[in-house]
């Protein structure tokens, strides 16, 4: 069973939790360039990497950051949105 | 119900000893989140516990619980769960509708019950029975804690109301296989 570690509620099974998604800081959209703000919209990212997603909780809904290696799969840090990583 | 037939059947308190399943829903219960509702239950009278996922017995009877950061739970004494609900809510307070499907769990089966129907192995909680635990049980959402003394623990369980009949259904159909059973509330030790 592949275990991680909710900030709040500690250890559980992943599959109480759900994944939504690269955090991806938004540009300004009224002083970005046209070009940055359809990446932003259109383009997305699948190189392996240390990346940082949401992911939610379901049983409690507390929706967090991980830190995670899509390359080899591992939670490095999961952390609230908000507090230091 | 005819007076004469009302006793209570002995099979009941068999189950109770063993593994009794009741079911608490009718309970009255009360839900506010927000940043502001932490100060707002405080001025209403209410003690607080002081870290997430905790819980605490209220005074006049039931209990209050932190679910994550900034959302609590309040069940037991009617009158108290109406004033939290009438109430005027402060700036930062969100009511929440609990209308879950409530069931407390009791006798010396029960862990063998626990452990099949959820990845969370409920003992953690003898070691600290102040603690709320969120999690997924037969496939659905649930909060539970751990009331009663070491001897006979009570497992309180509250999940979305919706899922009640069915967890109702799943958790008396092993309770069944393990020789227990559905009790009536005031059985519960």
């Amino acid at each position: 069973m592949k275990i991680m570690t909710c900030p709040i509620n500690g250890p559980r099974p992943v599959s109480e939790f759900f994944y939504w998604g690269e955090m991806r800081p938004m540009p300004d959209p009224d002083t970005c360039s046209d070009d940055a703000w359809a990446d932003y919209v259109f383009n997305r990212n699948g190189a392996p990497g240390v990346k940082k997603e949401w992911w939610c909780h379901t049983a409690s809904n507390t929706w967090f950051v991980a830190v995670r290696d899509t390359e080899k799969d591992q939670v490095l840090r999961t952390y609230l949105y908000g507090e230091q990583p | 119900m005819n007076a004469v037939t009302s006793a209570r059947p002995v099979s009941d308190v068999a189950h109770a000893t063993c593994l009794g399943i009741a079911d608490l829903s009718a309970r009255a219960r009360a839900g506010a989140k927000g940043p502001g509702t932490a100060a707002w239950l405080a001025g209403l009278g209410l003690p607080l516990p002081a870290r997430p996922n905790s819980w605490l017995a209220l005074p006049e009877g039931g209990l209050i619980a932190r679910l994550g950061n900034t959302e609590y739970l309040i069940e037991g004494n009617a009158a108290l769960v109406e004033s939290v609900l009438r109430a005027p809510r402060a700036a930062g307070v969100y009511p929440v509708l609990r209308q879950d499907a409530a069931f407390a769990l009791c006798g010396s089966r029960v862990n063998e019950l626990l452990l099949q129907v959820c990845n969370v192995d409920f003992r953690c909680l003898a070691a600290d029975p102040a603690l709320v635990l969120l999690t997924s049980m037969a496939g659905v959402g649930v909060t539970v804690l751990r009331s009663g003394d070491i001897a006979n623990p009570v497992f309180r369980l509250w999940c979305d109301g919706t899922y009640g009949h069915y967890l109702a259904t799943t958790l008396l159909e092993i309770a069944g296989e393990l020789g227990g059973g559905g009790i009536a509330p005031d059985l519960l030790p």
